[in-house]
């Protein structure tokens, strides 16, 4: 059965899932909160915690990275998320007890990559929001790793080691406290966070519960849902209708879903990017 | 120690030829398969074979870009490609998804440089690569001094930074901006440069942001022309001109450049002079601001693009020299000209010649006030040292 992983938006940890996946201070992005290494030590909770390292690790940050991965290492942690290689670099050499979950956001493409990195003692690799549904299916075929696919939630398409809103401010002399901003170009509204990087996010939230009863009989071990403008309801409406979707269901929830939001979209599931334009 | 490396792009076998010419050590092409650039001309087979011959003649080096992120449907052709590759005899093939380096590495002989799409920040990455049998690593563009230097004190592998020309504003391959807006795959080549773009910013509440210019993502080039000494004593192995689909003119000048430029510092390092005229010639050839960006750790406003501006072509590119016979020069138009407009000559290792065209004729000797087409074949009378390939440009 492919559990539900969710990004939670509080620390509350009453939402209807199997696992949470949740940043720490400093050495995550992307998150819509973060944990200090205590919270994370302090934790009780009966559901599985895969934690998220996964931001560009720059020669300043290593010391931090390596104190935190042998602290977690002493935990119940089910899985570390990293993108950058410096932490399966670490784990391997100080033989951690983590279970690695190679997350490079838009470089896990392919079942030939997944093997390489299962290869390397990744336990898990989540897949790119890029690739068809057909895709994720020929993947698990062809690839003993473990696999999570992105299914619900905004999710980024661009992060920046630049402060992009705090120049701007900056630059004409202009003043606004907003934790989360909007861009806007030829009708469509994106959510933008300048905090320790700037990431930019889809603009619409990616529904993806027609393709999970599919991704379930496959075998995909898990969903990943962000809860990132999402209220505490209606995440937990959308998880309860995870939990209950089959073939015979899956069209009225994912209207449903579309009802509640408003604002959705398949997204990469049933179509193809291209690259060659000529 | 040996002397560091100048790498330029070229985007087809003339680019790669002036590339040579103008003192590249070693060039970076993409072939018709699996490159990040998918739209640019790009090296057939028989191209990189030619490229490879020429390189090698000249005892210099070519790589090839293999640097897409694969989907599956390109996993089963990628070793025929890699296979031939192979077979041509190139240097190295410059790859960041980790199935074509793996597979590269176990079933060819290529040397394989792990390209800037990995986006390689720190010693602890650098070293899984080099154990891995990377031979070279491109570091990310977001690299300061310090997280360079840290990675050569602490990881024997060589070392390659970019040095000039445009920048991602993402850091490298953590963007697919281009997917979702335009359906194009940037990680498959087919990034439209959405950071170009401009976009209204608005606040939590929805309310418009308005400075005097549009809110963008957009950021100046890169220029680390004054920093070349310390790259140079830094021990990185390559420096790095970005843009393959850039003009003939463009990889002439850069490559020029830099080539002087690293060449007069290790003539005498004592007595080396910054020459502020080479920056003027890099700021005016690509027709846009540039900076160090994130080598001394700064990447504030004063990196970012506010200009709401048009890309003007640049006019500066006056034509190609295809001959000199001692009295005239035999120019290939490429921008307007006239009589009286103050130009200058440059090739490769000489001096910059600066005059006045005083007069000037058609192929067929007809006396000419005004040079207006282009390719049209122009004679100059003019003295100098001149030769085939050398480019004319406004003064």
């Amino acid at each position: 059965m492919t559990k539900l992983m969710l990004i939670p938006s509080d620390k509350n940890f009453d939402y209807k899932c199997d696992s949470y996946l949740i940043g720490i201070d400093g050495l995550s992005v992307n998150m819509p909160i973060y944990y200090s290494i205590e919270e994370v030590e302090s934790l009780s909770s009966s559901k599985e915690i895969f934690v998220s390292l996964n931001k560009n690790m720059h020669s300043s940050d290593l010391e931090l990275l390596e104190s935190i991965l042998v602290r977690l290492s002493k935990l119940d942690v089910k899985g570390v998320f990293f993108y950058d290689i410096a932490v399966l670099s670490i784990v391997k050499r100080l033989d951690l007890d983590i279970p690695l979950v190679w997350a490079q956001e838009h470089m896990t493409n392919n079942y030939m990559s997944v093997n390489f990195w299962k290869d390397k003692g990744v336990d898990y690799t989540l897949l790119s929001e890029e690739i068809s549904s057909k895709d994720i299916i020929d993947i698990k075929n062809n690839s003993d790793c473990g696999l999570i696919v992105p299914i619900f939630g905004y999710f980024p398409m661009f992060v920046s080691r630049r402060h992009l809103k705090k120049n701007y401010l900056d630059r004409f002399d202009l003043s606004d406290d907003s934790s989360i901003n909007y861009i806007t170009k030829e009708g469509f509204t994106y959510p933008i966070v300048d905090s320790s990087v700037t990431t930019v996010y889809t603009s619409s939230y990616l529904n993806g519960i027609k393709d999970f009863v599919s991704f379930n009989e496959s075998g995909i071990d898990y969903v990943l849902l962000n809860s990132f403008l999402v209220s505490n309801d209606d995440m937990n409406k959308d998880l309860n209708m995870f939990y209950g979707v089959s073939d015979n269901n899956k069209e009225e929830y994912f209207d449903s879903i579309s009802e509640m939001l408003g604002n959705v979209d398949t997204f990469f599931l049933h179509k193809e990017s291209i690259y060659k334009v000529k | 120690m040996d002397k560091i490396e100048l790498l330029a792009p070229a985007g087809d076998l003339e680019r790669l030829k002036i590339a040579f010419l103008y003192g590249a050590d070693a060039v970076y092409v993409g072939g018709d398969l699996f490159s990040l650039r998918a739209n640019a001309d790009n090296f057939s087979l028989s191209d990189l074979k030619e490229g490879v011959k020429l390189a090698h003649s000249l005892n210099k080096k070519l790589y090839v870009t293999v640097n897409i992120v694969m989907h599956n449907k390109e996993v089963n052709h990628i070793l025929d490609y890699l296979l031939e590759l192979d077979k041509i005899g190139i240097d190295a093939i410059i790859a960041s998804d980790p199935a074509i380096i793996d597979l590269a590495l176990k079933k060819t002989n290529l040397c394989v440089h792990l390209s800037t799409q990995a986006c390689t920040i720190n010693r602890e990455a650098a070293l899984f690569w080099k154990n891995l049998g990377v031979s070279r690593i491109v570091l990310a563009r977001e690299c300061s001094r310090d997280d360079i230097q840290d990675i050569l004190d602490n990881v024997d592998i060589e070392i390659e930074c970019f040095v000039h020309g445009a920048m991602c504003s993402s850091y490298s391959g953590r963007c697919v901006l281009s997917n979702y807006l335009t359906n194009r795959d940037a990680n498959r080549g087919g990034c439209s440069q959405i950071c170009r773009w401009d976009f209204d910013l608005l606040d939590s509440d929805f309310n418009e942001i308005k400075g005097d210019k549009p809110f963008t993502f957009c950021t100046k080039d890169l220029s680390m022309l004054q920093y070349v000494p310390d790259m140079i004593d830094m021990g990185i192995t390559s420096l790095k001109i970005e843009g393959r689909m850039r003009s003939l003119y463009y990889v002439a000048t850069v490559v020029d450049i830099y080539r002087r430029v690293i060449d007069s510092y290790y003539h005498d390092k004592e007595n080396y002079a910054y020459n502020k005229k080479y920056e003027d010639i890099l700021t005016r050839c690509a027709n846009r601001d540039s900076v160090p960006q994130f080598f001394n750790g700064k990447y504030d406003s004063s990196c970012s693009y506010y200009n709401g501006r048009m890309e003007v072509s640049n006019q500066d590119f006056l034509g190609v020299v295809l001959d000199y016979d001692g009295k005239y020069l035999t120019i290939e138009q490429r921008n307007y000209f006239k009589v009286g407009d103050s130009v200058e000559i440059f090739g490769p290792g000489k001096e910059i010649f600066s005059f006045v065209i005083s007069s000037m004729y058609d192929a067929l000797g007809n006396s000419l006030e005004v040079a207006r087409h282009p390719k049209e074949i122009i004679k100059i009378p003019v003295v100098g040292d001149f030769s085939r390939y050398d480019l004319m440009r406004k003064k």
